[in-house]
């Protein structure tokens, strides 16, 4: 959007967007006891909802057709309002019909668990939406985050008054969904379970329903996102990264000019992502010897970078642990035995009416906690090293002449298609003051 | 001076489209609001109130469940009054659906009316001025030292977290070693002597008498009698207070307890003539809850029988009250050792042995085995439990040294008594446990109903003791009543009213008969006889043999849960409201 809606239809809209989404909190967790006597009643017929009938193949050709779609959209026919309208429906049917499953994102942890655990399987289907947006990212960049996506696809349709983060910062905050990737896989390997569903913050308003905490994290997020576009895609989410990495190399890739840059500088501001890189200067201000030497401290620095991270995961391990189902439930229990908690939760009572006794359960969670050790020391290097090549990369001299997308940033939303003259005679027509019908972009 | 007069703007069909957009979104803002705090109040509403707590119908269940008889008509008001808030309940989660699809309609009309309002008041881009070169330079400077002090912000975060998490983990805590009892070496305040084990045995100390495993050293009792027309009663007294709790006997003196929500009191009888000798209220200790402790219907104010130990009686109640008195009725120690979390009420009875009281506080929350000094009431030892339990703990006479054998929800442990030092345990229990294990000649026998029997073979291990299960039984088994071994079986009375016959080396059945009513009270064998009473009051005599013979069976006219005692010529028997002497004609 170029211009601004009034002023206090926007004070409006924030407040109600902000209530609407903590009134989601009225559909959670409603528990209601048995009846404490037989009445005769007769328990309903098991009701399967329609969606749950579709056949896996549906899915597969949905996603395959909105891909294909999202790419010509983006690539071709370069209509931001074809994505919008695309997401519009993604939403409708990943999001709210599908109820957020299977979901792309979610389907790293399939795969992660395949390739980690020995008993583990993944179902063809999770591994086709796994591979195929990062297929397309491959060749025509993020078409998958544009408008497919059900998470970007939410997102996106409430960014109405986005606004341009410092870059600086975007690079400090990028680091999130690799934190969040390495959780991810520690989470799988260690039997921690599939912790982007648990912390899903859209999938409670796709159902209805979910725990008060995960509908104030949505509720946040969508609230934050009407003026920090898609702060979920771009500040945590893991599968992010893959499709980051893929896009980096895409064969084609969305440009913000379909024909010759003529340096307007008219899309310069127009990304609410911070994904349009500007031309670079003709030289740098130091000398080559000088940015040789950077690089090298920096190249130097990498392994000790790795080591630092190593240590600190490994150092982390017992808070990081503490997501573990077996480490969580005897910590608990460990604090009602002391006394330090009088209430008893559910899963405490449950455990208290089993079989297994509390020492077996302390020690089930110490050699949780042991492989925690482990593994969040290779998270700590992978965090290590992700930073390193980060400032390695800011270290290395690139060189632009046009204003280009930042191929692992852009989301290809079409958002500065409407920018470029060269995509729009009216827009050209009024900087060139022509007495002409204005219809600019928005 | 003429003044100049500004152009009028002309009013375009976009400045129509755009005026007409905003008031849709304001309408669709208001209404949207509006339904937004409609949805709130009712959740707040619904969330803050549970239907079914409505004290009119709390109150009507509490009656219901007080009526000695079904009240048909009470059954069908709390129904109709169940149904109609469950009804409300529904309506208003009705409600709450409707109005998030209101919601959702009017800000998705409210987004598509900004949206529209937006395009038709259209904005140029504005680009803003052309920075310098060294600007690209700065910000690649700038996200370097953004980036590297966010990595070290990162390093020094999540070290501060590991250090301030610390783990509520007992860092010892690896497996059933911590099971092991925590002072292992007996620290006792007072040393003198106590009455030996063969000295106990002449005695009703306990809960099914001697060591609690429900075998009468005396054998010459009573088989048969007539409580209506008085034969072979000696006495008869009203016992002031309720309890499911058994009489323990030592010497001339017959002790018990009884309570109700508000009082505790510990009851002494004199043995040859009923008379009441003194009966002792508790008195508030410094932690006692001020509130009556919840108990289950079957468990009662006062389900454990007292422990004695010559000049030292013992009792405890639902609500962690422990007390010892003489025997003359003075208080000689007394304290509240907490709340027990558990559901249906403490109900495990007091055993001592040796100078020592042991008491089984299995419970949800920290359960443990306390051995405490039958004088002062101090700790000598403490062992942590792993579960909960309704079952008491038996002291055994096994060939390789006297045995504290108890049972919990999922293991038999056996200690050594004296120092607490864990002996043997076998996982063979499930469920809720409340039956008491059997013993006869090194072998225990436990059982509880949803689960199995199962016979522990003992013998001994160089200086340790080994235990291997011998045999498994899983047809008829014990709900409340607690299983008993003779020389040649073990005896099972189910709260079906099942009592079976299993061979002790084998587990084979022997017999299995079916009574009309069930058995709550645990067996007891006098000698070749096997004394049960069941809860409807009547205390059958059969032969303890091969094949089944009844040999007598003696109406109470009263519910019987509490085990009698057996000594010579008498047996105590306490009934619902009572405590009977039967005695054996001379």
């Amino acid at each position: 959007l170029l211009s601004g809606a009034p002023g206090r239809l926007g004070s409006i809209f924030v407040l109600l967007v902000f209530m609407f989404f903590f009134t989601g909190l009225a559909f959670a967790e409603f528990r209601f006891p048995m009846p404490e006597f037989e009445s005769g009643y007769k328990h309903p017929e098991m009701h399967i909802p329609p969606a749950s009938l579709i056949p896996p193949l549906v899915d597969l050709a949905v996603l395959t057709g909105a891909l294909a779609l999202s790419a010509w959209l983006a690539l071709k026919r370069r209509s931001r309002r074809g994505l919008f309208i695309l997401a519009l429906a993604s939403v409708l049917y990943f999001g709210f019909y599908r109820k957020g499953c299977v979901c792309s994102v979610g389907s790293i942890q399939n795969v992660f668990a395949a390739m980690f655990l020995h008993d583990a399987t993944v179902p063809w289907i999770v591994l086709a939406f796994f591979l195929l947006p990062l297929i397309f990212a491959l060749y025509f960049g993020r078409v998958f985050c544009a408008a497919v996506c059900p998470l970007g696809a939410a997102q996106e349709l409430v960014a109405v008054f986005p606004v341009q983060l410092p870059r600086p910062l975007l690079r400090v905050l990028g680091l999130i969904p690799y934190l969040y990737l390495g959780l991810v896989i520690v989470g799988m390997t260690t039997g921690t379970g599939y912790l982007i569903c648990r912390y899903d913050p859209f999938v409670g308003f796709f159902r209805q329903g979910a725990s008060f905490n995960m509908f104030v994290v949505g509720g946040i997020i969508l609230l934050a996102g009407i003026v920090i576009a898609r702060p979920y895609c771009r500040f945590f989410c893991p599968y992010g990264v893959l499709l980051g990495w893929m896009s980096r190399f895409s064969k084609w890739h969305t440009t913000i000019t379909p024909t010759q840059c003529i340096q307007c500088r008219l899309c310069e501001e127009s990304c609410p992502y911070g994904a349009i890189e500007a031309p670079t200067p003709p030289a740098p201000p130091m000398s080559r010897r000088e940015g040789a030497r950077r690089l090298g401290w920096m190249l130097a620095a990498l392994p000790v970078l790795i080591a630092i991270g190593a240590f600190t995961g490994m150092a982390f391990h017992g808070v990081v642990a503490k997501l573990h189902p077996t480490v969580s439930l005897a910590e608990r229990i460990a604090l009602e035995e002391k006394g330090a908690l009088t209430e008893h939760t559910i899963e405490s009572d449950t455990f208290r009416a089993g079989k297994e006794t509390i020492p077996e359960l302390y020690g089930r969670a110490q050699s949780v906690k042991q492989a925690f050790k482990v593994h969040a020391a290779w998270w700590g290097a992978f965090i290590g090293l992700v930073l390193g090549i980060k400032l390695i990369l800011l270290s290395t001299a690139k060189r632009r002449t046009d204003f280009e997308p930042d191929r692992s940033r852009c989301l290809s939303c079409g958002r500065c298609y409407a920018y470029c003259p060269m995509d729009n005679p009216a827009l050209l027509a009024t900087l060139e003051n022509k007495p002409t019908d204005t219809r600019v972009p928005s | 001076m003429t003044k100049q007069k500004t152009p009028k703007r002309r009013f375009t069909t976009n400045d129509l489209i755009a005026y007409a957009a905003s008031t849709v979104a304001v309408v669709a803002g208001l209404f949207a609001l509006v339904v937004c705090v409609l949805l709130i109040a009712n959740y707040l509403q619904v969330s803050a109130v549970n239907p079914l707590d409505n004290p009119q119908l709390v109150e009507l269940r509490k009656q219901l469940a007080a009526a000695p008889e079904t009240d048909e008509k009470m059954v069908q008001t709390i129904r109709g009054m169940d149904l109609l808030a469950r009804k409300a309940f529904f309506t208003s989660q009705e409600e709450l659906r409707t109005g998030g699809y209101l919601l959702l309609g009017s800000v998705a009309l409210l987004l598509i009316a900004l949206k529209i309002a937006a395009v038709a008041r259209p904005k140029l881009p504005e680009p803003s001025e052309p920075e310098g070169p060294d600007s690209y330079w700065k910000m690649l400077k700038r996200s370097r030292e953004w980036l590297s002090f966010a990595g070290a912000l990162l390093v020094i975060a999540a070290m501060l977290c590991a250090y301030l998490a610390q783990s509520a983990l007992p860092i010892s805590a690896l497996g059933p070693a911590a099971l092991e009892t925590k002072k292992p070496e007996i620290k006792r305040v007072a040393e003198r002597t106590f009455p030996t084990w063969d000295e106990m045995k002449q005695q009703w100390p306990t809960f099914r008498g001697p060591g609690a495993y429900g075998v009468a050293v005396f054998t010459d009792v009573p088989t048969e009698w007539d409580l209506a027309a008085g034969k072979g009663i000696k006495w008869k007294m009203q016992v002031t207070l309720p309890g499911h709790n058994s009489p323990v006997v030592w010497g001339k003196r017959i002790f018990l307890s009884g309570a109700d929500e508000n009082v505790r009191e510990v009851y002494c009888f004199n043995a040859d003539s009923g008379e009441l000798l003194w009966k002792k209220p508790l008195p508030k200790f410094p932690t006692t809850p001020a509130e009556p402790t919840k108990v289950g219907e079957g468990t009662g104010f006062a389900p454990s029988t007292m422990a004695v130990q010559g000049d030292r009686i013992c009792a405890i109640f639902p609500n962690g009250d422990l007390a010892c008195f003489d025997p003359e009725g003075n208080l000689v120690w007394g304290r509240n050792i907490g709340k027990p979390d558990n559901h249906y009420g403490h109900a495990s009875s007091l055993l001592a042995y040796q100078g020592l009281l042991f008491v089984q506080y299995d419970q949800k929350t920290n359960p443990k085995l306390y051995a405490l000094d039958l004088d002062t009431g101090k700790e000598v030892w403490t062992a942590a439990r792993g579960k909960m339990s309704w079952s008491s703990p038996l002291c055994v006479p096994a060939s390789m040294g006297q045995e504290l054998v108890l049972s919990s929800s999922k293991d038999v442990i056996a200690y050594d008594p004296l120092s607490g030092k864990q002996l043997w345990m076998q996982s063979c229990l499930d469920g809720e446990v409340a039956p008491s294990a059997a013993y006869a000649n090194d072998m225990v026998f436990v059982a509880n109903e949803y689960a199995t029997g199962t016979a522990i073979r003992l013998s001994k291990d160089g200086e340790a003791v080994k235990s291997e299960i011998a045999w498994q039984w899983d047809e008829a088994l014990p709900d409340v009543s607690s299983p008993v071994g003779s020389d040649k079986f073990f005896f099972v009375a189910t709260s079906r009213g099942e009592l079976v016959c299993l061979d002790r080396e084998k587990g084979e059945k022997r017999w299995l008969h079916e009574f009309e009513e069930g058995f709550l009270s645990s067996p007891v064998v006098v000698g070749d006889k096997l004394f049960v009473a069941d809860r409807k009051g009547t205390v059958y005599c059969v032969k303890a043999g091969e094949t089944f013979e009844q040999v007598a069976a003696s109406k109470m006219d009263e519910e019987i849960q509490a085990t009698p005692a057996f000594l010579d010529k008498r047996i105590y028997i306490r009934t619902a409201t009572s405590l009977v002497c039967v005695e054996k004609a001379q």
